[in-house]
């Protein structure tokens, strides 16, 4: 392919294989799936503002946001690591799945810390649940209700995202190029959803109430 | 086989990527009520919107995967709009 | 060896259980799936006809108030989700649309495997809650009971679920992937049966709908285990809530059940009036229309919940406007029978009888839809009559219909049309004997999920019960003489009922690989010309 028809065949929409189109319709099924923790989200916190607010200012916001670049970071590597596939260079697209995968990892051990702090800041609504006594107690107990249960959903997909990127990576060595490449692709596509999820989980669980 | 954009253009995506968490991240300590909301729903739209057109490659995607991509969100909306019909108008 | 089975066909590939449970054929999935909901059908028939025995009296004389509570509640969850919602789709679907597009299998037959894997596993599980000592929920699960002050098997139950839920997302992946991408060529969107269009559309909502359910459940879960508060008054959360995320899935699972069963309708009305059928454009709009609209729908189950006045009126709008298309299609099948020539096979029986009882249940689901009238009918036996006639009289039927139409298809040998024909009589007398007076009880006031009530109830009850004895007498006769024809009956040919369609276009039953020379494919489907359908013998 000549440089100078490199435009016009980057304009032409690629038909995507079945593969990948199969993994979108599985997208969406998962978008679907987390919609429903957004609009329960949504709902509560219109009838509790104010204890969303209180709790929210409660969240470890340096590692919400340093979580959200490792993430954004990792979603770079994948794409990187597609696009080297593509090109055929297989060594490249192997250290960058590596990559990837050790952000997600990183993720997932920055949460471990946090998860461990806000025990130990008795934030678990359990019982001495340390914000009990603020008022609209019952707003800040739901909301970090929502936050174990939207980032804990979150975690575990990330963590099949992990694994799905450490099998490409390792087990299908071998494979022809074709084939290696589709691999790469869907696993970047779950990937991506993943920190789009982390995307809004963001803003909405660190920076309701920041000012 | 198609040509994939220049490593230069993810990088400069991951950067955009950035510069919005910082933006998201800095207006929130800004005193701007109902505003800073608004902000940052937009400002995550728009780096969900630049990871799904440039990382997940759906600026080059077939009509169909498109459509795929935009059913999944007028359907959320379908659940949060006719959902808040209900618990926006109780008296 | 008989002669309808030869070793090239897909049922003599292998005749170990090993051959079996390894598929990756979508027509012996299609197979294992019709036997495992076979086995759900008798299991939720088992809970209907103690309740209707129970019924019979006023008050409770054969089980406790409890008990009562966890058979219908077995009924629903067994009836909804392992064998409605996977009845069409995972055995006629599965076996036919590959057939019907001129493919060799489904998008991704391995994931078909999984699915059925993800079904008897969901469903056992299930199978041991209610074994445990069952749910009395209700199939609905509402907030707060199930989540606070029931001490029944919740969590068990709504596990699994949860994990059939996920047996019907990848279904639906793999008929989305499958119609647009697996499709023989020359074969465009708007030359496809019917019946394929049904399953896109219904694969559709499997993939939007199902996971909502699947969160919500999850939610349920950690309500009950944890206290978690978000659907608790008490704690600052929301009952409403619960009915929004749980109807936004259910409403448009009663399309996943309804869509597959008219596109069979569509195939049979066809060949028994030997014509094309009437509007062909406007029946596919409207089943991407009923699919599409279904999912605005929802809060017309809320009406009185304490939701909003004004979404109630919304709710109520768009439920009418939903109406329109599932109109269109009782039109045009009617106009497509006009002026055919019309013959009595036991396929069209059932036809004819989901037209003539999905039509009633329609309308009257008109009735629930006017807010005035829902405040008096809602949770009454009115809106179990309405939901029967659909799914039953409509679902249930065009899936009998279904079953005998490609029965000489997939097994390769003709059952017998008397005995088909006069079940397919007692099943239609059965059915309205047991329903009709539901409509009237539900009128007068009778309200649904009550085993004791007052004995002015119990003329009509025990008609209703009456008949529900004739329609399970009617449900078991097919049991016998399909499973007579496996053995005795007369070998099919490729194409018995003259009917058009790819899938007549090869062996009964098929070869494995569906297509050995390549089929023709017609310019328009539904290609009859007047001359009568073959003579069943």
């Amino acid at each position: 392919m000549s440089a100078s028809s490199t435009s016009a065949v980057m304009s032409v929409p690629r038909k995507s294989s079945v593969a990948e189109f199969g993994m979108w319709v599985f997208l969406v099924s998962e978008m679907l799936f987390f919609s429903v923790l957004f609009f329960g989200y949504l709902v509560t916190r219109l009838h509790h503002p104010l204890g969303f607010a209180t709790a929210s200012r409660h969240t470890d916001v340096v590692i919400g946001s340093v979580n959200t670049a490792v993430l954004l970071t990792s979603s770079l590597m994948m794409a990187l690591a597609g696009r080297s596939a593509a090109a055929g260079a297989r060594r490249s697209a192997t250290r960058l799945l590596a990559a990837t995968a050790v952000f997600g990892m990183i993720f997932l051990a920055l949460k471990g810390l946090e998860y461990a702090h806000d025990a130990q800041h008795q934030l678990v609504p359990w019982r001495d649940f340390s914000l009990a006594f603020e008022p609209d107690a019952a707003g800040a107990r739901l909301f970090f209700w929502l936050y174990f249960i939207m980032t804990g959903a979150h975690a575990v997909h990330l963590l099949i995202g992990i694994s799905l990127v450490l099998f490409v990576m390792v087990g299908v060595a071998r494979v022809r190029h074709a084939i290696h490449v589709e691999l790469i692709e869907v696993t970047g596509l779950y990937w991506h959803l993943v920190d789009i999820v982390w995307i809004f989980l963001y803003p909405l669980l660190y920076l309701v109430s920041r000012s | 086989m198609h040509s994939s954009p220049p490593v230069a253009t993810y990088v400069k995506v991951w950067a955009a990527l950035i510069v919005l968490l910082a933006l998201t991240l800095g207006s929130s300590f800004v005193p701007l009520h109902s505003v800073n909301l608004a902000i940052n729903l937009a400002i995550a739209c728009a780096k969900a919107a630049l990871v799904a057109v440039f990382f997940m490659r759906l600026r080059r995607s077939d009509a169909l995967t498109r459509l795929a991509a935009a059913a999944a969100l007028l359907w959320i909306l379908i659940l949060i709009t006719l959902g808040l019909a209900d618990v926006l108008t109780r008296v | 060896m008989s002669a309808a089975v030869s070793s090239m066909s897909y049922l003599g590939a292998g005749y170990s259980l090993r051959s079996w449970f390894t598929t990756r054929d979508h027509k012996r999935i299609a197979i294992l799936y019709a036997v495992s909901i076979t086995v759900f059908f008798f299991m939720g028939g088992t809970a209907a006809s103690l309740i209707r025995l129970e019924l019979l009296s006023p008050h409770g004389t054969l089980v406790t108030a409890e008990t009562y509570n966890k058979l219908f509640t077995a009924h629903g969850v067994i009836m909804v989700w392992f064998f409605l919602i996977p009845s069409i789709p995972a055995t006629l679907g599965n076996f036919l649309v590959p057939l019907m597009i001129g493919a060799h299998d489904l998008a991704f037959p391995r994931l078909n495997l999984l699915s059925w894997y993800l079904y008897i596993f969901g469903a056992l599980f299930t199978l041991a809650a209610l074994i445990a000592g069952g749910v009395d929920t209700g199939w609905t699960f509402y907030a707060p009971f199930s989540t606070m002050f029931s001490t029944s098997y919740v969590v068990a139950t709504v596990t699994g679920v949860f994990i059939v839920g996920f047996s019907s997302i990848l279904t639906g992946l793999n008929f989305i992937v499958t119609v647009h991408r697996l499709r023989t060529p020359g074969l465009g969107f708007f030359q496809l049966p019917l019946f394929v269009w049904a399953i896109y559309a219904t694969s559709l909502i499997l993939v939007l709908a199902t996971p909502v359910l699947a969160m919500t459940l999850v939610l349920v879960a950690a309500e009950r285990l944890f206290g978690i508060g978000i659907f608790d008054p008490a704690l600052g959360g929301d009952p409403l809530l619960f009915q929004h995320l749980f109807w936004f899935y259910s409403h448009p699972a009663v399309y996943i059940m309804i869509l597959p069963a008219m596109g069979v309708v569509s195939e049979v009305v066809t060949c028994f009036a030997r014509k094309p059928v009437f509007g062909y454009h406007m029946m596919a709009y409207a089943i991407v229309a009923i699919a599409s609209i279904g999912f605005l729908v929802w809060g017309h189950h809320m009406f009185v919940s304490g939701q909003s006045m004004y979404a109630g009126m919304t709710f109520s709008l768009l439920s009418y406007l939903v109406a329109i298309p599932s109109a269109i299609k009782v039109f045009n099948w009617t106009a497509t029978l006009y002026k055919g020539s019309i013959s009595f096979a036991a396929p069209m029986l059932y036809a004819l009888g989901f037209i003539l009882l999905f039509m009633l249940g329609g309308l009257t689901g008109l009735f629930l839809a006017s807010l005035a009238l829902d405040v008096h009918l809602t949770d009454t036996y009115f809106v179990i009559a309405h939901f029967h006639y659909i799914m039953v009289g409509g679902s249930v039927m065009a899936y009998f219909a279904g079953i005998h139409f490609w029965w000489p298809k997939i097994t390769g040998r003709m059952y017998s049309e008397r005995w088909a024909q006069f079940a397919a009589v007692v099943i239609f007398v059965g059915f309205n004997v047991t329903f009709f007076p539901q409509y009237i009880l539900g009128i007068e006031g009778m309200p649904r999920r009550y085993h004791d009530y007052p004995s002015e109830f119990q003329v009509l009850h025990v008609f209703s019960s009456a008949g529900a004895a004739i329609l399970a007498l009617g449900y078991l006769l097919p049991f016998v003489y399909l499973a007579w024809s496996l053995r005795f009956g007369s070998p099919a040919g490729p194409n018995p009922w003259n009917a058009r369609g790819l899938e007549w276009q090869t062996a009964s039953p098929p070869p494995q690989e569906n297509f050995p020379t390549k089929p023709d494919i017609p310019a328009r489907p539904y290609d009859y010309a007047p001359e009568p359908a073959a003579a069943p013998s």
